[in-house]
């Protein structure tokens, strides 16, 4: 049940913020669509491991590929279905959370929240990196063939 | 010797023509690379044109062609990003036709500068849309009714707000600081009058619109394709406007936990 809630969730507030970012409008669902299976693969991550920090980056991983399959389907920059459906992966709360501990004075957590909110972003940009790096090699691969 | 003279100038206003295009596509918030080679495409793709380069970066363009033996540079420099896929999906899909078909140089022009016009949505609809998306984003964090309903709200202040001090062009620093200031003052507001339960739920889904996502995504994708330049200038741009929007909700929730508010 909880699993069907973050899909809706994920879908509605992804068709939100890529009317916000002017996404073409025969591509908002699929934007969506890509946006929410990389939620929902944060979500299932989140019951097997105990770490946000590779929940995001095999969400990341999924956004990209997905992003990059359906570029290449939908004859469409790649742009268009990453940038919306990497946002709510974004670490927002780890800044704020990060934020709260420093204004409390309390520099350990701080120190903890802080150095999971950049890890976060930098396991937002591995996963990104690979799916991209993946797909301009399949490319060339191609047109050398 | 006329007919040489009208060549050069085709070959001046097909240059003008694909740093339109790439001017668009950058001020939409596209990658380096892209812009790139959708400049190279469109200059590449009309005869005589033997060498064509373009240096992009995400404040300027500097591209080269040379013609019959003669160098023709141009530099633009692009002041604000405002991110638009449909304006980089428009533009894509230009660059393909433009360079498969013989379209004249005047109707590219033509059609470029109409899609600089175009509004895929109007404000309202964008600011509406970007709020339904923060109030959703509160369920996502396990918020209740009461507090999509006060998302929403502050939301919506804080994407009207950010949108109408835009006009002002203070640096997005200053931007992202008030609309992160707005959206912990509002977020208090709301749990003051009760319509709203869990403040850092409300404060995180109203920033979300604030968060320097597409930076974040764009410098990574800029260094992976060898850009380093525009990488590391829109990787500065990442942190700094994530350092305003911590300060901005640092400021207020001092404040406010020491009484005053």
């Amino acid at each position: 049940m909880t699993i069907v809630k973050q899909l809706l969730f994920s879908f509605l507030s992804i068709i939100g913020f890529s009317i916000l970012y002017g996404t073409p409008r025969n591509s908002i669902l699929k934007t969506s669509l890509v946006g929410a299976m990389g939620w929902i693969s944060l979500y299932i991550s989140s019951l097997f491991f105990d770490s946000k920090i590779l929940g995001t980056f095999l969400a990341a991983v999924t956004v990209g590929i997905l992003g990059e399959l359906f570029a290449r389907y939908y004859k469409k920059p790649a742009t268009v279905f990453i940038i919306p459906g990497i946002f709510p992966l974004v670490p927002g709360a780890g800044m704020y959370y990060t934020m709260l501990a420093l204004i409390e004075k309390d520099f350990i957590s701080a120190a903890n929240k802080g150095t999971e909110t950049l890890f976060i972003a930098a396991a937002i940009s591995i996963g990104i990196i690979l799916s991209t790096t993946l797909s301009r090699s399949i490319k060339r691969v191609k047109s050398k063939n | 010797m006329d007919k040489d003279h009208n060549n050069r100038l085709e070959a001046k206003k097909l240059l003008l023509l694909s740093i339109l295009a790439g001017r668009i596509m950058l001020g939409s918030g596209a990658e380096t690379y892209r812009v790139e080679d959708t400049i190279e495409r469109i200059c590449k793709s009309r005869k005589d044109i033997k060498y064509a380069d373009a240096f992009v970066t995400p404040t300027g363009i500097f591209a080269s062609l040379e013609f019959k033996g003669e160098m023709l540079t141009y530099l633009v420099r692009v002041k604000s990003i405002r991110i638009d896929l449909n304006k980089i999906n428009l533009v894509n899909d230009f660059s393909r036709e433009f360079v498969n078909s013989q379209m004249s140089i005047d109707e590219g022009l033509r059609i470029l500068r109409s899609i600089n016009k175009t509004k895929n949505y109007n404000l309202l609809t964008k600011v509406l849309g970007g709020s339904l998306g923060c109030a959703f984003f509160s369920l996502l964090f396990g918020g209740s009714l009461l507090d999509f309903i006060s998302s929403y709200l502050v939301g919506l202040a804080v994407i009207l707000t950010v949108n109408s001090i835009d006009k002002y062009k203070m640096t997005f620093f200053i931007n992202n600081f008030i609309g992160a200031a707005l959206a912990s003052i509002l977020s208090i507001f709301t749990i003051k009058i009760g319509i709203g339960k869990n403040m850092d739920i409300i404060i995180i889904s109203s920033i979300m619109s604030l968060v320097p996502g597409v930076a974040i995504t764009n410098a990574i994708r800029d260094t992976m394709s060898g850009d380093f330049v525009s990488g590391l200038s829109r990787g500065m741009e990442a942190i700094f406007s994530a350092l305003a929007i911590a300060f901005g909700v640092g400021l207020v929730l001092n404040i406010y936990f020491k009484g005053l508010l």
